[in-house]
């Protein structure tokens, strides 16, 4: 058996297809004087197959996928770029090498395209390498191994896929995907996701181990690959993948479905997102509204502080998707183990217990007013909530408040309109205010738990630190008795109090989380339909039940177990 | 030569898709044309595509077309028409 990375859960029994992408054969870096015609002649030929390669592609995809066909058209205007030319060309008469030449020119430009602002022309990049790699196939004259010609379906087995190979993939043809390399975020896995494809990653050694045509199984539910399996394991696995498709079936329909208890009460669904995904924004009709608008990764993976102006056209975006349904933007939380490195931060012995998030923002007051307008002037697309998160004193909220005050004196001055029916509330992650919250509740419209800090503070258990992992335990009745408290404060007051860390997308958490009172779960979009489910199977005086029990159990391991055996059916 | 000057609008910037289609209108004239980023000063032949992506051209940028040749006033006029109109998007 071989061991992998599951990233797209599913069953298949099907023959191994070796997939390797071109490879190109050494070459020559500079040839003699007086061969540099021949060079050219070698540059033009393998232009022009690689455009008739390129032209096929399209007019097939132009009926099939018309969306794919763009990026090769596109790709067929690099091919014949003026200035590219122009540099292949000339390296040439230098004494350069067909080869060399394409080789290096487009190198170069890959290379400072990689390192432009804009994410969207970054990704750019790696079209330029792709075509690279077409035209030195074509200039060695070898044919392209193409996926889109695989007629029965069959096991994709590969060290690694490229962006043109997943884009020529006919998902009716491929039963399953194998690859060396990669993980749960690489771009292979992304597109195994997006078209439903059953994927191990990240098995080593496979493409030299597993030979073509062998007979496979994988089960990319737990990432196991069976070589060459018997007739009844055959047919055993053919049943899983049955029974497995007709779940899958169920949760795609608890996706769409009203999140009501059987005793008609309505738990509102909400979505935690970063950089919002298509995906993303076209279930928002299915979701209560976006419980936790993480902004940190406009700031992430780049040289600079992003603008007012970025930020308002990102914010504007996700609240127009969202059509007026509440949308709650927590302000920038970097510090801890998320790092900026051009904000030039001191290492810290405790980043967790550091200079983070909103102390952080009161420390650089221009960073955090930026937002705080871009977020104000983006209200006008739709109900934009605000959210401060690592507040731990009640002054920290008066402070926030007082730069959120100052942010919108500076707009009024400007005439610049913002919405008047903005709420402010805080993440509820630090003990200390978790404890006064009947006093913060007062300070604010809303709260919304953050688990996962909520719980590494409580247990004192830095979540990051593997030797301490056994101590952050998110099950544990202290965490639980502790939330219990804050959503009767709020509550009292008649202010909402919400849930958007990990243990919101968590079946068995979301049951004692709605017995303590949580009426807004917010959670990953891979979660909302077993969470729909759950809701859908459940009542409020049964949850009540189990939240009562559940604080007082003594430890997590046996808060775990009675609720492994309690809900036993809605998982 | 004749130049002008404008902002982009497109929301995206000019990137893949409406780089190209500038791209294939610049080359429909017979004068050397230049296009500026006036934000960070740098320039490029607006026959490239390639050159164009690395002038990372975004949502607001100031831009100026300068041209240079036998139909430079139509160029830069057709050229700033067709960015003030959004290149399609």
């Amino acid at each position: 058996m071989f061991q992998g990375i599951p990233v797209s859960p599913g069953i298949a029994v099907g023959r191994v297809l070796h997939y390797a992408p071109f490879v190109p054969q050494k070459w020559d870096k500079t040839v003699q004087d007086g061969s540099q015609a021949q060079e050219l002649i070698q540059y033009e030929e393998g232009i022009q197959a690689a455009e008739t390669e390129l032209q096929s592609l399209c007019d097939r995809l132009e009926k099939s996928d018309p969306e794919k066909a763009k990026i090769f058209h596109a790709h067929q205007d690099i091919l014949h770029d003026i200035v590219i030319d122009e540099e292949i060309r000339a390296a040439i008469s230098d004494a350069t090498s067909a080869q060399e030449a394409v080789y290096q020119v487009f190198g170069r430009y890959a290379a400072v395209i990689a390192q432009g602002a804009d994410p969207v022309m970054r990704e750019r990049s790696a079209d330029l390498l792709d075509i690279r790699a077409r035209l030195l196939r074509c200039m060695q004259g070898q044919p392209e191994q193409d996926l889109s010609s695989v007629h029965e379906p069959i096991v994709l087995l590969a060290h690694d896929l490229l962006p043109s190979d997943t884009a020529k993939l006919d998902p009716d043809k491929i039963l399953a995907i194998i690859t060396e390399v990669g993980g749960i975020s690489s771009h292979s896995a992304i597109i195994a996701r997006s078209y439903g494809i059953p994927a191990v990653l990240g098995v080593p050694n496979a493409v030299s181990e597993i030979r073509q045509d062998t007979v496979v199984i994988v089960d990319a539910t737990k990432g196991e690959i069976y070589l060459n399996p018997e007739k009844p394991m055959q047919a055993a696995y053919l049943e899983k993948r049955e029974v497995f498709q007709k779940q899958q079936e169920v949760t795609r329909k608890w996706l769409s479905a009203e999140p009501v208890m059987l005793d008609g009460e309505r738990v509102e669904v909400e979505l935690n997102i970063g950089l919002a995904t298509k995906q993303e924004l076209d279930a928002s009709c299915h979701l209560d509204g976006v419980g936790l608008l993480r902004t940190e990764f406009l700031y992430m993976g780049r040289d600079t502080l992003p603008d007012e102006e970025e930020q308002v056209k990102a914010y504007t975006q996700v609240l127009r998707a969202f059509e007026g349904k509440p949308v709650i933007i927590r302000t920038l939380d970097v510090g801890g183990d998320k790092k900026l490195s051009y904000l030039n931060l001191p290492v810290e012995e405790n980043p967790f217990l550091g200079n983070r998030a909103l102390r952080l923002c009161f420390q650089h007051p221009e960073i955090f007013l930026t937002q705080l307008r871009a977020c104000l002037r983006a209200s006008v697309a739709g109900q934009l909530w605000i959210m401060f998160p690592m507040v731990g004193t009640v002054e920290d909220i008066r402070k926030a408040k007082q730069l959120l005050k100052q942010a919108q004196q500076e707009l009024d001055q400007e005439q610049i309109p913002y919405a008047d029916t903005i709420k402010i509330g805080i993440m509820v992650e630090i003990p200390s205010i978790a404890l006064m919250a009947d006093l913060a509740a007062k300070e604010v419209d809303f709260a919304s738990i953050g688990t996962n800090d909520l719980t590494q503070y409580t247990m004192a258990a830095d979540r990051m630190n593997p030797a301490v992992g056994h101590y952050c335990q998110m099950y544990n009745p202290a965490v639980f008795r502790l939330i219990g408290q804050v959503v009767s404060s709020f509550s009292a007051q008649g202010k909402p109090v919400g849930v958007c860390g990990e243990m919101g997308g968590d079946s068995l958490a979301a049951a004692v989380l709605i017995g303590l009172g949580v009426r807004r779960l917010s959670m990953g979009l891979s979660n909302v339909a077993q969470i729909k489910k759950s809701i859908g199977m459940l009542d409020a005086r049964r949850t009540s039940e189990i939240a009562r029990h559940v604080c007082g159990l003594s430890t997590a391991d046996g808060v775990e177990q009675y609720l492994r055996q309690q809900l036993a059916e809605i998982l | 030569m004749c130049e002008k000057t404008t902002v982009i609008i497109n929301p995206t910037g000019l990137h893949a898709r409406p780089a190209s289609d500038f791209v294939k209108a610049a080359a429909k004239f017979k004068s050397q044309i230049k296009i500026y980023n006036m934000d960070s000063g740098a320039s490029c032949n607006a026959k490239s595509v390639i050159m164009i992506l690395t002038l990372g051209l975004a949502n607001g940028a100031r831009v100026k077309i300068e041209a240079t040749g036998e139909d430079e006033q139509e160029a830069v006029e057709s050229l700033i028409a067709l960015i003030d109109s959004g290149i399609g998007e």
